[in-house]
């Protein structure tokens, strides 16, 4: 019909409504979900950005202003943020390391089969089950020497001197939040790895030991690299993943003491629900954003190297 | 180079008896074919060789010295995989010569191994190639060069062909031929094809449920089959069987058929008169025309070279091949009658019978 109708008008004859409608009608259907789209992703990050150029104090009625980059200049001078951006790339480097190499012994293990393999793995899955909250909620009353055991333990093994919570030492604060990320966190690699390892067709390591592999140059001239590129996606994304990841932090020591737990993200928190500063929360999120993207970039340019090198 | 001793092998996986007990000697430089249908454990067998199984029962000697607990990089064999199993990561040139750089065999003796093999091969221009750029018959030829660069005691191929279109399996089976002939490496290969059976093997090794059915030449297998199996197994089309019962008669022994009528022997049997027994004749064997018995034609598959008729003799079938483009005109009937000297005759328990 549609076409009929189109045939008996001579071209350049359509009235400037119909050329409106027929130019905009995709967009028109795609509205809906572009509208839905910039509406639940596009505007609070737009709005949240524009907190880091304004004054927003949520207990002053009289903030809200817009002050350029004032906060940014405060940021520079800011020796807690300094030390918070240490803590980051240690409490990350530190989590993402051991949960990597714990979670790939724990896959090469889940790899062989044995009896009860099936429920072993359920099992290892376990803790990415458990709320994060709770995680850091258990974890901290472990190491209190009044309810949990761990003090006790170590103390009798001889790694502490005295049976003290280490949450509360400055100098091993940080290894609190460590431990129960990587409890929390070895599923993910297990899984993901264990996933990776099962695809390596077996015949490779058959002929691998054929030809005079041991099971040291199987894992390296095999099992290495065909996990290399499981490995790097997903290092990548906990590494991105855990600098953000403030819940641990903030449950467990809440920073403290003195600052020694303190990373980026729980600073943010702390920046805007303790001192409820919104704006310079803001300004410190903008800045770890821009980290985070740079450090993406990275792995993203690295990666297409590689592989343009193959 | 070396002979391998199979001796009284059994393998368990749990309670399930797969191999039940095989005996076999491979002399130096001879090229066996282990056949049968799929579960025989005739791959089992050669990975038992290989040392990528255990050994539940039984010795294997290789070059007279017991491996049964040596790795399989101590037993000096080399192995090509129906899936080839390259590794995708490396280049040819990597691939063939991995198991060098392993043994840390010096530089120059590496790179002249590979281009040894690689220019046996046609592989020179691939070399620099990864496996994924490479055809199926490329792959399959890379496999066999890394097999080859190590020169090793006996070579073991399960299935190599199987992945490959008929033209270049074909190709590649002459191939392996003329290899083995220039190489005489000592070299066990694991197939299901009857024909790569016939046309590689010195000696077919015939398997079936775990067991030895026949070892033999190719022509053995197919002249004097040992059973049943055999019989079934080797040659296509496949052999036809007839269920009927021995008669010595008065110097002139036949089998009586169920409808009554006699087939002639070529000589007598040392059975008791009315025994049953089962007739084999070859589908080739058997000469269409003349004087014989009469079967419904219901189909006729020609072939080119030849043409297979699909018979329904006292109403089972029955496979007649012939090279006379007559039969094609056949219609609905055709007559038939078996060569007394083509006829095979096999007992109760499906062994062959022997003349007295």
């Amino acid at each position: 019909m549609a076409t009929t109708v189109i045939a008996e008008q001579p071209p350049g004859r359509k009235s400037l409504m119909q050329r409106f409608a027929r130019g905009w009608e995709p967009y028109l259907y795609s509205a809906p979900a572009l509208i839905l789209i910039v509406t639940v992703m596009l505007v609070p990050l737009v709005v949240g950005i524009s907190y880091a150029f304004r004054d927003v104090q949520i207990l002053n009625p009289f903030s809200g202003g817009f002050i350029g980059l004032d906060h940014f200049r405060a940021l520079a001078g800011d020796r807690a943020f300094l030390v918070a951006l240490k803590n980051t790339v240690w409490w990350t480097g530190a989590s993402v390391l051991l949960q990597f190499a714990f979670g790939l012994i724990l896959a090469l293990l889940l790899d062989k089969p044995f009896t009860g393999r099936g429920l072993a793995q359920a099992l290892v899955f376990l803790p990415w089950a458990v709320p994060t909250f709770l995680t850091g909620l258990n974890w901290a009353w472990l190491f209190n020497p009044v309810i949990g055991p761990l003090p006790h333990w170590l103390h009798a093994l001889g790694i502490l001197s005295e049976p003290n919570n280490i949450l509360s030492d400055p100098e091993l604060a940080m290894w609190g939040p460590i431990i129960a990320n990587v409890w929390w966190g070895i599923p993910f690699f297990a899984i993901t790895l264990l996933a990776a390892l099962q695809a390596i067709p077996r015949d490779l390591y058959e002929a691998a030991s054929i030809d005079g592999a041991g099971p040291v140059q199987r894992f390296l001239s095999i099992t290495l690299p065909f996990l290399a590129p499981t490995i790097a996606i997903t290092i990548l994304l906990r590494t991105v993943w855990i600098s953000n990841f403030a819940d641990l932090i903030v449950v467990m020591t809440k920073g403290g003491p003195a600052d020694r737990t303190q990373i980026v993200a729980s600073y943010i928190f702390t920046q805007a629900f303790t001192r409820l500063d919104f704006g310079y929360a803001s300004a410190v999120a903008m800045v770890l954003l821009v980290l985070l993207l740079v450090y993406s970039m990275l792995i993203v340019v690295l990666r297409q190297t590689l592989l343009n090198k193959d | 180079m070396a002979s391998i001793d199979i001796r009284d092998i059994h393998k368990s996986y749990g309670k399930i008896e797969v191999l039940h007990g095989v005996d076999l000697t491979i002399r130096d430089g001879e090229f066996i074919v282990l056949v049968g249908p799929s579960g025989c454990g005739k791959s089992t067998l050669l990975r038992m060789i290989a040392g990528l199984e255990e050994v539940t029962g039984g010795d294997i000697l290789i070059a007279e010295k017991r491996v049964n607990d040596l790795a399989p990089k101590d037993r000096d064999i080399a192995m090509v995989f129906q899936s080839y199993a390259l590794y995708p990561h490396m280049s040819v040139a990597q691939n063939m010569s991995y198991s060098l750089r392993l043994r840390k065999t010096p530089r120059e003796r590496v790179a002249s191994a590979v281009s040894a093999a690689a220019s046996k091969l046609g592989l020179d221009p691939f070399l620099e190639r990864r496996p994924k750029a490479l055809s199926g018959g490329q792959r399959q030829r890379v496999a066999m060069g890394r097999a080859i660069v190590r020169q090793p005691k006996a070579f073991l191929f399960d299935e190599p062909l199987s992945n490959l279109d008929a033209r270049l399996r074909e190709q590649m089976r002459a191939e392996i031929k003329k290899l083995h002939g220039e190489l005489g490496a000592t070299s066990i290969y694991v197939t299901h094809d009857q024909i790569e059976a016939m046309t590689l093997a010195d000696r077919i090794v015939a398997m079936h449920g775990g067991v030895v059915q026949q070892v033999g030449s190719p022509l053995d297998l197919y002249d004097r089959p040992a059973n049943l199996f055999v019989a079934g197994f080797i040659g296509s089309p496949g052999m036809n069987f007839i269920e009927a019962r021995y008669q010595p008669g008065e110097g002139s022994p036949a089998a009586r058929l169920a409808d009554g009528t006699l087939v002639a022997l070529p000589h007598a049997y040392a059975l008791e008169p009315d025994t049953p027994v089962t007739l084999g004749i070859r589908p080739e064997h058997v000469v269409i025309g003349g004087e014989g018995r009469e079967a419904a034609v219901e189909l006729i598959e020609p072939t080119g070279f030849g043409t297979i008729l699909h018979l329904a003799l006292h109403g089972l079938p029955f496979k007649v091949f012939t090279t006379d483009r007559k039969v094609l005109n056949a219609g609905n009937a055709a007559t038939i009658s078996f060569p007394p000297q083509h006829l095979h005759l096999f007992d109760q328990e499906g062994a062959r019978v022997g003349a007295v």
